[in-house]
Formats: structure tokens, C-alpha cells, sequence
């Protein structure tokens, strides 16, 4: 099973770097002191991040399919029944249970 | 180093843990969502734990997942995780005075153990209390507890997705995983216009070679929150 694009050493090296580009962030000030202030304009552009980044991996995971534009495909309906369990109730395990739900019936059910 | 026998380290870690433990159940079924994803996205047990213990960020082990599934360039999975990541500099900051007395090794420990639950639960007393050793036993109790149920229950997952089936798109969890961390972002009006306007972009520019439209997304995003947040204070032109 090797789903993914890279040889075992280049994957070791990309988790060193993404942990690199996780530990610096988060030890940057703790380690530096508060003796350097961080620009509030910064401060305010660097809270966009995480959604502007989090949505431009999502957004085209659901809504194209091999490339193309495709509005009607099980991984949106799957997405949809995922953020209504997670917006209607306070359960952490709904939102997977109804997206995979959804996933998984959708394409064995009706092979979409 | 005496101070972790000090008896204040042992009553600020006591102190800690207590207050730290009621929320720490959240981390439960992301641990097992992102080691079932791992598996999804075709690493081996070995790979997924090395993943876990190196990396030790839910979003952003979350959030590069699709990207190595799909073979990308390796400095924009790098850059994804960064932007993921940048959240952690503000919090740095916030709570680098807490850390005041102490060596550079303690607080890259810190530094690197540094989580949301826990810098939103201790900050404000890890400010405010004078005891350096009570703030350190304080910080990293919680911090140690949450790694040791992290790894713990990502480490479950990764074992229990072995047994499931290539067929039921275990790797799908990870996008659902990501979905919800945005959504409480989305009700504030400049987080939504940043998520739309960078998921946007990534569509429209998914042709793009290198996946540039993905780095694309993230920018035109960051752009188009930080200037919805500064549009109402604008007078219109007087």
C-alpha cells in the first residue's frame, strides 16, 4: 500500500521539515523572550493564515474531481452532511460518522 | 536541575494537570482521526508514528496530508504547513513572558510542547504568578499530558486503520477533520472572506503547474481577510 508520491527518504525528510515548520513558530518567542515585539500589522495578517490556508486545501479537495469542476460529486455531499452534523450538534464524532457515512454509501450504495 | 524536584514545580504541575485534564478528552478523537488518516494517505505504522512524534501538530499533519497523497512540491507542503502554523508565533509571543527565569533547553521544550488547549487554559496565571518553577510545572504538565494522549491515541488509530479496507477512503477524515477546524473561523466576517477568497482562488487556479494555485489560495487569502478587516473602519470617500 503506497498511496502517496514519495520514497521513504524523502518522506522522512518532508516530516523533519514540517516539523521544523511547526517547532519554530510555536518555540520563536518563547525562546527569543519578550525582549522583540511582534508589528500589530503582522500580528492582525498572520491570524488569516490558518483559514486562508485550511480553505485552499478543502475547498478544491470537494469540489473537483480529476481536475475538473464537479458540483454534484459524493466528496461535496459527503463535506455538506460533515459540517451539518458538526453545526447542529456538539458530538466530536457525528461529523465523521455523517460524512463518511455519506461517502461510503453514496459510492457502494449507488457507485457514484 | 533542581527545579523539577522543587516542591513548587510539583504543586504547579499538580495545579496544572487538574485544570488541563477536563478539557484534554478533545484531543482524543483527533488523535485517532489523524492516525487512521496517515494511514489513509499510505504510510506505513513506522512512518505514521514518526509523522506523530516529529511533527506533533494535528493541523498541520492534517493539512499536508493531501498534499503528500498527491505528490506535491515539497516546499509548498513546507509553505502550507508554515501558513498553518504562523497562528503559533501570536501565541508565542503572548506567552513569552511566562517563561522568564528560566534556561534556552527548558524553553525549547516549551517551545516546541506549546499547543492551543494549553495556551489558551495556562496563560493567564503563567503571566501573572511570580514562582518560575510553579509556572513550569503549571505549562508542562498539561503540555506532557497532551503529547503522551496524542501520541498515545494517534498510535491506536494507525492500529486499527491497518485492518480497514484501501476502499473506505480513510484519508477523506483528514479533509472532514479540516472542514471543522475552519468552521468556527468562518463566523467571523474578515476569517470567512479570508477562507473564501483563498479556497476560491485555489479552484480557479488548480490547473496551475506545481499546484501554485494552492500557494496562490493561501496569499489571495491572507490579503483578502486582512483587508476585509480593515474595510468598515474606512470612511467612505469623504
Amino acid at each position: 500500500m503506497n498511496a502517496h508520491a514519495f520514497d521513504d527518504a524523502t518522506l522522512w525528510l518532508v516530516f523533519i521539515l514540517i516539523g521544523l515548520a511547526t517547532t519554530l513558530p510555536r518555540a520563536s518567542f518563547i525562546v527569543l523572550g519578550s525582549r522583540v515585539a511582534l508589528p500589530s500589522v503582522l500580528q492582525r495578517a498572520l491570524r488569516y493564515a490558518p483559514a486562508a490556508a485550511l480553505a485552499a486545501i478543502v475547498v478544491p479537495d470537494v469540489l473537483l474531481v480529476a481536475g475538473e469542476l464537479a458540483p454534484l460529486n459524493p466528496k461535496l455531499a459527503a463535506a455538506g452532511a460533515a459540517v451539518a452534523a458538526a453545526s447542529l450538534w456538539r458530538n466530536p464524532w457525528l461529523p465523521f460518522v455523517a460524512g463518511m457515512g455519506v461517502l461510503l454509501g453514496l459510492r457502494w450504495g449507488l457507485g457514484v | 536541575m533542581h527545579t523539577f524536584y522543587s516542591p513548587s514545580f510539583r504543586a504547579g504541575a499538580r495545579e496544572g494537570f487538574r485544570t488541563f485534564l477536563p478539557l484534554s478528552v478533545g484531543l482524543i478523537p483527533w488523535a485517532l482521526v489523524t492516525g487512521m488518516s496517515m494511514v489513509g494517505t499510505g504510510f506505513t505504522p513506522l512512518q505514521a508514528m514518526g509523522m506523530n512524534v516529529i511533527v506533533f501538530a494535528g493541523t498541520a499533519q492534517l493539512g499536508t496530508l493531501p498534499l503528500i497523497a498527491a505528490g506535491a512540491p515539497v516546499w509548498l507542503i513546507v509553505a502550507t504547513a508554515l501558513a498553518l502554523n504562523l497562528r503559533f508565533v501570536i501565541f508565542s509571543a503572548a506567552i513569552a513572558q511566562g517563561f522568564r527565569g528560566l534556561g534556552a533547553a527548558p524553553r525549547w521544550l516549551c517551545g516546541h510542547l506549546l499547543t492551543d488547549g494549553v495556551f489558551a487554559t495556562c496563560m493567564t496565571r503563567m503571566l501573572e504568578t511570580e514562582d518560575r518553577d510553579w509556572r513550569l510545572g503549571y505549562y508542562l504538565a498539561p503540555s506532557l499530558w497532551s503529547w503522551l494522549l496524542w501520541q498515545g491515541f494517534a498510535l491506536v488509530g494507525v492500529l486499527a486503520a491497518g485492518s480497514i479496507p484501501k476502499t473506505w477512503s480513510l484519508e477523506f477524515m483528514a479533509t472532514i477533520a479540516l472542514m471543522i477546524l475552519l468552521l468556527p473561523m468562518a463566523k467571523m466576517r474578515p476569517m470567512l472572506v479570508a477562507a473564501a477568497a483563498g479556497g476560491g482562488t485555489a479552484v480557479l487556479l488548480h490547473a496551475l503547474p506545481l499546484k501554485l494555485g494552492l500557494f496562490a489560495g493561501i496569499f489571495v487569502g491572507i490579503a483578502a481577510g486582512f483587508a476585509a478587516d480593515h474595510w468598515p473602519k474606512k470612511p467612505e470617500a469623504a
